[in-house]
């Protein structure tokens, strides 16, 4: 005789052995192990305050042959506190989808069911095979001023609870993060960087139903974020970045109408154009080793700094001499 | 007067309705900025909710993408003149009701009857590049206000606004749909007759 019990944690549980008689002479095992006797009360298991490390398989052997007499399958949990509910709509005008998720786990099995009344209609909400705790609905009607009202009731054995929203059809248009984010220098323009990106793949009809942008950059450097808002179109040019800076970037989409911004998508990084290092002439030509400049300085011809005919040591330091130089050029440019 | 569909006739409804797309934009944000001010002035709760309304015509729409560019057109124009009447009613009854003490309500009402006029006009504009004469004004629209106790007229007025407030936006995209160059935006499959 199999069964599953279900039972709350920090509940007493007491488990009767089948049909034997209280003074039955029984062994219980709790996953194949001998449960002390100091559990028992006569042929009962007492187990006080369960907690979740308890559940498992608990059989009941009648004492001299051996019998099986009773199994059962506990499961300590809890029942569900109020699960969490988002309702949003990323491919507007087609429809909408819910998606939950319960704030602490249960530890047993739950079942969701979720209602969707628009007006005195109520419409299903067709379940996703994945994610799973999801569904979606289509739009039967647009530009409604009836709210819709979603109750997601949420059970298992131990108890139920609920949550309800209310929302109308406009409020919960929510795009996808733009996608295929891309940012280039712009040749000879020391100060510019291209943006550009497409439409997020979920938007059905971005021309009956336009996207406006919202484009933020900053130097990696800087924690200040620059803003641009977009009207239309899917590029734009930075024209105020800082020569030589690396760059962050991120777009953002909304309904030109209705509804609230989008995420913002996945960063790029650029730099604007710089121009090539000009080489740095000196008579001590070295090889590459001195020449990681970026800028268009140019030292004045050293002249013998060094003694060529010197030992070793000399070549050396022609090299950090003209190091030298370039490394203070390269550090005025950061003052 | 051109084909429906010649070069120039599709190049004026591209025009039309790029403007008509502002002009539902601007009525939006002005409706919306008066329901603000009518809620306050009228002491009403900005969330209560307002059963239909007889009289006002809904936006809400079934099968939507599937209407035809004359079905858009029509039922725009036929809702813009109920809400040309319906506004003048709301705001005749402001006037006895407050007098001119509140001059900033009339005055926004009045601003966006304008709108609604002129959007009324707008649409009868490409009608008429449709090949389609709009439908005359008389027998139809909204009956007479009825008669109605002080809050009951109020939270009318509310339910006209929101619903105003829609149809600014559904508007925006019925004009979005018809200027799509593509056979489904006109109004009749084929050539439309020359007048």
């Amino acid at each position: 005789d199999s069964h599953i019990q279900y039972e709350r944690v920090g509940a007493d549980v007491t488990m009767k052995c089948g049909s034997m008689d209280w003074d039955a002479a029984v062994t219980w095992t709790a996953n194949g192990t001998d449960i002390d006797e100091s559990h028992l009360n006569g042929s009962y298991l007492i187990l006080k305050n369960v907690d979740l490390t308890q559940s498992g398989q608990y059989s009941c052997y009648e004492g001299s042959s051996w019998h099986l007499k009773y199994q059962t399958c506990l499961r300590v949990g809890t029942p569900p506190k109020e699960p969490v509910l988002m309702c949003r709509s990323n491919n507007y005008p087609k429809g909408f989808y819910c998606s939950w998720h319960l704030p602490t786990p249960t530890y047993i099995p739950n079942s969701f069911n979720i209602s969707v009344i628009h007006g005195t209609r109520e419409m299903v909400c067709e379940k996703d095979v994945f994610p799973k705790n999801r569904c979606h609905i289509r739009y039967l009607q647009l530009f409604s001023t009836v709210k819709y009202k979603v109750t997601l009731t949420v059970t298992n054995a131990l108890g139920k609870n609920s949550t309800t929203l209310t929302f109308d059809e406009f409020a919960i248009v929510k795009p996808d993060p733009p996608e295929s984010v891309v940012a280039k220098p712009v040749t000879n323009n020391p100060r510019r960087l291209e943006v550009s990106w497409q439409n997020p793949s979920s938007w059905p009809d971005p021309e009956s139903f336009p996207l406006k942008f919202f484009l933020r950059y900053r130097p990696l450097i800087l924690d200040q974020w620059q803003h641009v808002e977009l009207s239309d179109g899917t590029s734009h040019t930075i024209t105020d970045a800082y020569a030589g800076k690396e760059y962050i970037i991120q777009v953002a989409a909304k309904d030109s109408d209705i509804g609230t911004w989008s995420d913002w998508s996945v960063a790029v990084h650029a730099t604007p154009w710089t121009e090539e290092p000009k080489h740095l002439t000196t008579e001590a030509q070295v090889t590459e080793t001195t020449s990681a400049s970026t800028s268009s300085f140019m030292p004045p011809p050293t002249t013998k700094i060094c003694d060529k005919g010197a030992v070793v040591g000399s070549g050396a330091v022609a090299v950090c001499w003209t190091a030298g130089l370039v490394l203070a050029a390269y550090g005025v440019l950061f003052i | 007067m051109a084909a429906a569909d010649s070069p120039s006739a599709a190049l004026r409804r591209r025009d039309l309705c790029s403007r008509g797309i502002r002009l539902a934009g601007k009525m939006r944000s002005d409706v919306v900025d008066l329901l603000d001010t009518y809620v306050e002035r009228q002491g009403l709760d900005a969330s209560a909710s307002v059963a239909a309304v007889e009289g006002v015509p809904a936006a809400a729409v079934e099968r939507w993408d599937e209407q035809t560019g004359t079905q858009r057109l029509l039922e725009n124009l036929a809702a813009y003149r109920a809400f040309r009447v319906l506004l003048a009613q709301m705001l005749e009854e402001q006037r006895e009701q407050l007098g001119e003490a509140d001059a900033a309500l009339g005055r926004a009402l009045a601003g966006v009857l304008l709108q609604v006029s002129a959007f009324a006009y707008h649409l009868e504009e490409l009608l008429r590049l449709e090949s389609r004469a709009p439908p005359s004004e008389e027998g139809s629209g909204p009956p007479p206000a009825p008669h109605l106790g002080l809050f009951e007229r109020k939270l009318r007025g509310l339910g006209v606004l929101r619903e105003l407030a829609q149809w600014a936006v559904r508007s925006a995209r019925d004009l979005r749909q018809l200027a799509k160059p593509s056979p489904g935006s006109s109004s009749a499959p084929g050539m439309a007759e020359s007048p």
